[in-house]
């Protein structure tokens, strides 16, 4: 069977994959990107922070050192209202952490108390009527007498920044990874609609329409590149099979004409009595060659014209078991003379369009071929069979077959498998025209191994909607 | 019987014509389709046989003008085609044009006798006959049966199609190929003569045990039902 072509459904795209694995990856590139700048700038920050509190502390302990606690409550005092302006946290406390001085009311509870490292609260601020919390990182010294000494600075400008970077980064990441999905999307569809585009007018091509090309999009790219070759290509044949054609209607005619006036001749000379008895046998005979001279050439030429014609999208309404019925009776008792059984087997109508003459031909030829070639006391057996969207026919004998390796060239014109006693009797183009007359409709005429013998098989594809056509049974008288 | 032959092949005409005078009509030749038109017109024909391919207007063209005037003039001149195309479709196109009968060349001059007989007898025997008696045999189409000499005969579908086909052309020769086209519905030839065993089959069933055959070979052409003794 042929296979649909390359527009059938199951297209596996491989352009949209590539397009996706594209995405997934400067996906990938770009989070890490951006993740390893909001990574750095936080740390940036955090450190920035920590530098601020190391220099608050120094110039404290300049003070400390200069006049004492004294000196350090008072610069604290003075600088009481930083907190508003700079985020500064400043408190000095006695042993037992009562505030001295300093911009914060308590000292912070659940605190570690260990110098070196930074610690973390929250403390409460009253802003336009409502208590906000800030957070605050803020590092602890010892001060003489026991006294405490916290300094530190409000975080939460740092978080709202480094909030905003993330969500950012984020957002970033969403719309690149978006962006690049609908690229790969909209590249995938338009590489493979231009694909599917091609595969539908080689179908179209295919199926005799020898006019069509594939469209070109002007865009100068390797698609444009691809069909303008293909395109070419299409010229050359188009141009071959016209010559080919022309050459096959110029037999037609030059070679009818004078086997016409050939026979017009013979037959002349036939009916005149004055010639001598001698003469007259041979006319017969060479009446009889003429006849077959004849035959090969309209046997050709409806090959040639089959072939030409592509596949048949039009025709009559045809029942197949009612078509072969009839060319079976009408072989029956010659096939029963030459001391062959026939069976026939339709379980029912076959209805299929197409050309019938052509199809009864088709039928025709393998009875004949199995007349020929299968042995008195042999069988023929002939089934029509419709199933939906398929007609299928199978002839069926056990006569001596065809070879395996043999199976394709019987299949071609003037190729004659067998003895050389059938041979005379064939032209040898019966199963080529049957072959090509079925290509005709959309099928493939199939030799295969009945063991012994020739099974010959033929799937019709029929459209679904014309299952229960009812004129194919009125077709045939 | 008048018959106007339009073919521009000369040796073919002469010899057709020869032919068909030999067989008792009266032939004239047109060598154009602008002549044939011509004479068509104007003489009074029987039948034309004209050849598709023609010098000034083709065939096709000839016959589709010559319908229109014979709608006209309320006759109907049967027009057998003569081609050199011969596919399944050439042969459809020229019956559609308003041809009678289509024959492809070459063919065999008895073929191209045995039509002509059966377009000129065409009607003259209506299609509403029930019954068709020929010496003893006698068949019932409605009934669809047959006797010969009171004997009852039993026949096929087929069998009883193709005597039919036989004994409504009483007396004319009929060819395979004619019996192909009217009992099986074929356009072409088979290339062994399966036409010849189911002849000799309902020649068994009708003749056999009789005096007088009734259904004859005639050599080179086809068949004939026909009472020998009348």
């Amino acid at each position: 069977m042929a296979e649909p072509g390359a527009a059938g459904p199951k297209m596996r795209l491989s352009s949209a994959r590539l397009a996706m694995l594209y995405a997934a990856l400067v996906t990938v590139l770009t989070s890490m990107l951006l993740i390893s700048v909001y990574l750095v700038t936080r740390n940036a920050l955090e450190r920035e922070i920590a530098a601020v509190v190391r220099a608050e502390l120094a110039d404290l302990s300049d003070d400390l050192r200069l006049g004492g606690l004294p000196q350090v409550a008072a610069t604290l005092r003075l600088r009481a209202d930083s907190w508003g302006r700079t985020g500064a946290v400043f408190l000095m406390a006695d042993a037992n952490f009562r505030p001295v001085a300093g911009n914060l009311s308590a000292w912070p509870r659940d605190i570690a108390l260990r110098g070196t490292e930074m610690v973390e609260f929250d403390i409460a601020a009253h802003e336009r009527g409502e208590t906000v919390l800030h957070p605050v990182e803020a590092r602890i010294e010892r001060l003489p007498n026991g006294y405490w000494l916290l300094v530190g600075a409000d975080t939460s400008e740092r978080k709202r920044v480094l909030q905003s970077f993330g969500l950012a980064t984020i957002w970033g990441v969403a719309l690149t990874a978006l962006c690049v999905w609908l690229v790969g999307v909209a590249y995938a569809r338009r590489t493979a609609h231009r694909v599917r585009d091609y595969a539908t007018t080689c179908d179209t091509i295919i199926k005799g329409d020898l006019t069509q090309r594939l469209r070109l999009e002007g865009s100068r790219d390797e698609f444009d590149a691809l069909a303008s070759a293909v395109n070419t290509m299409l010229d050359r044949i188009e141009q071959q099979t016209t010559t080919l054609r022309a050459a096959f209607d110029s037999i037609a005619h030059d070679l009818r004409t004078p086997l016409y006036r050939l026979r017009v001749r013979l037959e002349e000379a036939q009916l005149r009595e004055e010639l001598p008895r001698e003469a007259q046998e041979l006319v017969a005979p060479a009446l009889e060659d003429l006849d077959r001279v004849q035959r090969t050439l309209a046997t050709l030429l409806e090959i040639a014209r089959a072939e030409a014609a592509g596949v048949a999208t039009h025709g009559d309404a045809v029942d197949l078991t009612a078509l072969a019925a009839n060319l079976v009776e009408l072989y029956q008792p010659g096939m029963r003379a030459a001391g062959l059984e026939v069976s026939m087997d339709a379980p029912g109508p076959a209805p299929l369009t197409g050309n019938r003459q052509l199809l009864a031909q088709l039928i025709t030829n393998l009875l004949e071929n199995a007349l020929k070639y299968v042995p008195s006391g042999g069988r023929v057996d002939i089934r029509v069979h419709a199933r939906p969207g398929v007609v299928s026919l199978r002839v069926a004998d056990n006569g001596p077959g065809i070879a395996a390796a043999d199976r394709e060239s019987a299949l071609r014109p003037f190729v004659r498998v067998g003895d050389s006693g059938a041979r005379a009797t064939g032209s040898g183009l019966g199963l080529s025209l049957a072959a090509a007359v079925a290509r005709l409709h959309g099928a493939e005429l199939m030799l295969g191994d009945n063991s012994p013998g020739l099974v010959v098989q033929c799937e019709f594809p029929v459209a679904d909607t014309r299952r229960d056509a009812p004129d194919g049974m009125a077709q045939v008288s | 019987m008048h018959l106007l032959l339009i073919e521009d092949d000369a040796e073919a005409a002469r010899f057709l014509a020869k032919g068909l005078r030999e067989s008792g009509y009266v032939v004239d030749i047109a060598a154009d389709g602008r002549e044939g038109l011509f004479r068509a017109t104007e003489g009074s024909y029987d039948l034309i046989i004209a050849d598709r391919q023609l010098p000034h207007f083709d065939g096709l063209s000839v016959i589709a003008m010559l319908r229109q005037n014979g709608n006209r003039n309320g006759k109907q001149t049967p027009v057998l085609i003569l081609s050199a195309l011969g596919s399944v479709d050439d042969r459809i196109t020229g019956l559609r044009a308003g041809g009678d009968d289509y024959l492809t060349k070459p063919f065999a001059f008895g073929e191209l006798l045995a039509r002509i007989e059966a377009l000129l007898r065409r009607g003259s025997q209506p299609d509403v006959t029930t019954r068709i008696r020929i010496a003893d045999l006698e068949l019932d189409l409605l009934g669809r049966k047959v006797t010969r000499a009171g004997t009852d005969i039993d026949l096929t579908s087929k069998e009883f199609q193709l005597l039919e086909f036989l004994a409504r052309r009483a007396g004319q020769v009929v060819t395979r190929t004619m019996l192909l086209e009217a009992v099986w519905d074929l356009h072409f030839d088979p290339q062994t003569n399966v036409i010849d065993v189911h002849i000799s089959r309902l020649r068994a069933a009708i003749d056999k045990g009789f005096e007088h055959p009734l259904l004859h070979t005639v050599r080179g052409a086809g068949y004939v039902l026909r009472d020998a003794g009348a």
